[in-house]
């Protein structure tokens, strides 16, 4: 036996001991991670995670929350910097000195998300079968590696576009979510007239680009096909041959013909679209919807927004694209898993949820619209019917499929290239 | 090293041994032994070297930097040269270290010829033109980023004077950003370069130019012949330090473009950042780096050849 295993057992003996005696030694307990010992577990953990702006405390209040509700727990929250919070976590979680719990991306792709820690053994399984249950609304499979799980949900959002009614109305367009394809097109051409611009884009950030052509695709691919991203893993479908992707990718370029995103759109960033709307230049744009609480609430309440799902053309069913995706989880090498875990267990339960979707939205599985935050007055019928989809890259194999349409879209915008073209690139990038 | 000793003043070298080990011989080294630097060639060593050879071994793995990785032997660096992008942005970063090695090196020598005596203003004229130097390349990067707005000052004025038909997207045209990259690499290394050949210049005796004067020698002839092979030294450290931070140019990439359009800025640091930190691929993103690092080895050894003093190799 190697020294140091043996140095473990001699500690598990003593532990035992110290434990038959009634001593508590759990503190001085160093088996080496989660369930290696019987000795009853600090109470005391930490919790990192960042903040979108000083409004969004929603993680905050889910800590102070289960501390109330535990007598004796003491939570230790880590703040870190929002813009790099996935490469900090990361390295953290790789390095072996991750937090105890921490907010992660669900599924793949990104710097932070649980998928390819759960596949290396750096997180802790949740075993509790509530979580599983109060999963399932907002789909079990990204919260997941090999059929355990491994993360909760901090709720629900509709990527939609954050539209400012009431500015748009003082120049005489609405429109809503029952609105059409077209009817966004006669938008267009009246606020170009009145110079205006209906939506901003930040075109050289393909995060953005790319969320537009997600919420078309939810109402011309995903809609008809909830099952397309499992078709195209199984080589059924291809982007380039799916005419639900050409029509969103020839969609945008038509939005862009018709004027309707503002001058200069293709190189623009994110300090446009700030710009634009905070001037009244622009009346929407693309995000995903807790951006309009967070806008809200930074302005003391002076600007009203609302979320739209993106209108889909006439004749045809416009959907909601629907995630869920950024999640709270767990390290594996957390000396309190048990509590950690109860945590985890209440932020996923109907209570926690009211808290931590705050931030988010709304709670996973809100089927009232009751339950939705004011900003999604517009939406809620699309939601509550059921008529969403999830975001779509968080089934895809790789981030740089994503990238890949981003950074395509902004080459259709200067014509460099054709949406066919983006999207053979993609089914490259697919494998 | 070998000429160490010779250095020892006489006295020092007279004296009797004041401690053990303090004879002179072949480990002295002045008044210190050799083994004073053991500390600092450990440290580069460790922190230089060591790392530098580990993210060469990374590079035939496909580590994706969490967890377990096998390796792979040289799969990614055949991929490299099967994936057309990524010639694509080795092609754009041969063209900005070239563009920025010409254009910041032929401006530079003008300002320091223009600002080397005559002018009375010089030193203040040397300063403003330097201070973009001290300046984060981020920082610049971000200003010029405005600048180049499709609503920033450079399109407001053309349309001010009249110009409208010359206003451009600059920075989403394929065509337009790589040059504004390079436009804002170059504005900025302008200040080394002409203070690089200033300090040269400064070695060229008057009287030499004033002795080609007398011959009948003009402007350019004197340039040509007296001062281009005597500030020789500084062509060849203005020229090497230019090209390898061209070749390694990331900052104003990404500040200015994020590789866009649609990728048409793409170079081979701001490829490896996205390689290995946004797709984490640390096996192949460590292939590319030791690729760059082969380069720039390549490409500045081939540099150094063409710049060196030709004085030196007769002698």
């Amino acid at each position: 036996m190697p020294q140091h295993m043996t140095r473990r057992v001699r500690q598990g003996a003593a532990l035992a001991v110290a434990a038959a005696v009634g001593v508590s030694l759990a503190a001085c307990s160093s088996g080496g991670g989660a369930g290696s010992s019987n000795a009853p577990e600090p109470q005391t953990f930490s919790f990192a995670f960042s903040e979108a702006n000083t409004s969004d405390t929603s993680l905050a209040q889910v800590a102070q929350a289960f501390e109330k509700l535990h007598k004796g727990v003491k939570i230790t929250q880590e703040k870190l910097p929002a813009e790099s919070y996935a490469q900090a976590i990361a390295t953290r979680v790789q390095g072996g000195n991750a937090p105890d719990a921490f907010a992660a991306e669900s599924g793949v792709g990104q710097a932070d998300s649980i998928q390819p820690f759960a596949k290396a053994g750096l997180l802790l399984e949740l075993t509790n079968p509530q979580i599983k249950k109060d999963l399932e609304p907002a789909g079990i499979d990204q919260f997941s590696y090999n059929g355990k799980v491994y993360a909760v949900s901090r709720g629900s959002g509709v990527n939609g576009i954050i539209y400012n009614d009431v500015a748009a109305k003082s120049v005489g367009i609405t429109i809503s979510g029952s609105s059409t394809f077209e009817d966004v097109l006669n938008a267009c051409a009246t606020a170009k007239a009145k110079g205006k611009s209906l939506f901003g884009l930040a075109g050289s950030i393909p995060a953005n680009t790319s969320i537009l052509a997600h919420e078309i695709a939810t109402s011309t691919v995903y809609g008809p096909n909830p099952k397309w991203n499992a078709d195209r893993n199984a080589g059924k479908v291809k982007f380039a041959t799916t005419q639900g992707w050409t029509d969103a990718l020839n969609d945008i370029k038509t939005l862009s013909d018709k004027g309707c995103f503002q001058p200069g759109a293709g190189g623009a960033g994110f300090d446009a679209l700030t710009n634009g709307s905070s001037s009244g230049k622009l009346f929407g744009f693309f995000a995903p919807g807790g951006a309009a609480a967070s806008i809200e609430a930074a302005s003391g309440g002076h600007v009203k927004l609302t979320v739209l799902p993106f209108p889909a053309h006439s004749g045809t069913k416009t959907y909601a694209s629907l995630s869920s995706d950024q999640s709270v989880t767990a390290s594996s090498k957390t000396k309190s898993p048990k509590l950690v875990e109860e945590f985890l267990a209440y932020i996923a339960s109907p209570e926690g949820q009211k808290i931590v979707s705050t931030g988010t939205g709304f709670p996973v599985g809100s089927t009232e619209a009751s339950q939705l935050p004011s900003t999604y007055q517009d939406v809620a019928p699309v939601v509550i019917s059921g008529d969403t989809r999830s975001f779509p890259p968080l089934e895809w194999p790789n981030g740089k499929v994503n990238d890949d349409l981003g950074a395509g879209i902004q080459g259709i915008l200067n014509g460099q290239k054709t949406a066919q073209q983006v999207l053979q690139q993609m089914d490259s990038d697919w494998g | 090293m070998t000429a160490a000793p010779s250095r020892v003043p006489a006295a020092v070298a007279a004296e009797p041994s004041p401690a053990r080990g303090r004879r002179n011989g072949p480990g002295r080294v002045g008044y210190g032994y050799w083994w004073w630097c053991i500390p600092a060639v450990v440290l580069t060593g460790t922190t230089v070297y060591v790392t530098t050879v580990s993210g060469g071994f990374f590079a035939f793995t496909n580590w994706s930097g969490i967890g377990s990785f096998d390796f792979i032997g040289i799969d990614n660096f055949v991929r490299i040269f099967r994936t057309p992008e990524l010639l694509g942005s080795l092609t754009n970063t041969l063209g900005l270290a070239i563009g920025y090695l010409v254009f910041s090196n032929i401006i530079g020598i003008l300002f320091a010829l223009a600002l080397n005596r005559t002018l009375k203003t010089r030193y203040l004229l040397r300063t403003l033109i330097f201070m973009p130097v001290v300046l984060s390349p981020v920082a610049v990067s971000f200003v010029w980023k405005f600048i180049f707005a499709f609503d920033g000052p450079l399109n407001q004025g053309l349309g001010a004077v009249g110009l409208k038909g010359l206003q451009q997207d600059w920075l989403a045209s394929p065509t337009l950003a790589l040059g504004c990259v390079l436009t804002v690499m170059v504005w900025q290394n302008i200040g080394f370069v002409m203070v690089t050949y200033l300090a040269g210049l400064a070695t060229v005796p008057p009287e030499l130019e004033e002795a080609a004067a007398l011959d009948g020698a003009g402007t350019w002839r004197r340039f040509r012949s007296v001062t281009l092979p005597m500030i020789q030294p500084s062509i060849a450290i203005a020229t090497t330090l230019s090209l390898i931070q061209g070749l390694r140019v990331f900052d104003q990439v990404a500040a200015l473009t994020h590789g866009g359009p649609d990728n048409s800025t793409q170079t081979l640091a701001s490829e490896i950042y996205q390689q290995t930190f946004t797709y984490q691929q640390f096996g192949f993103g460590a292939a590319m780096a030791l690729m760059l690092s082969v380069l720039i080895l390549i490409f500045t050894i081939a540099q150094q050849r063409v710049t060196r003093d030709r004085t030196e190799i007769g002698a």
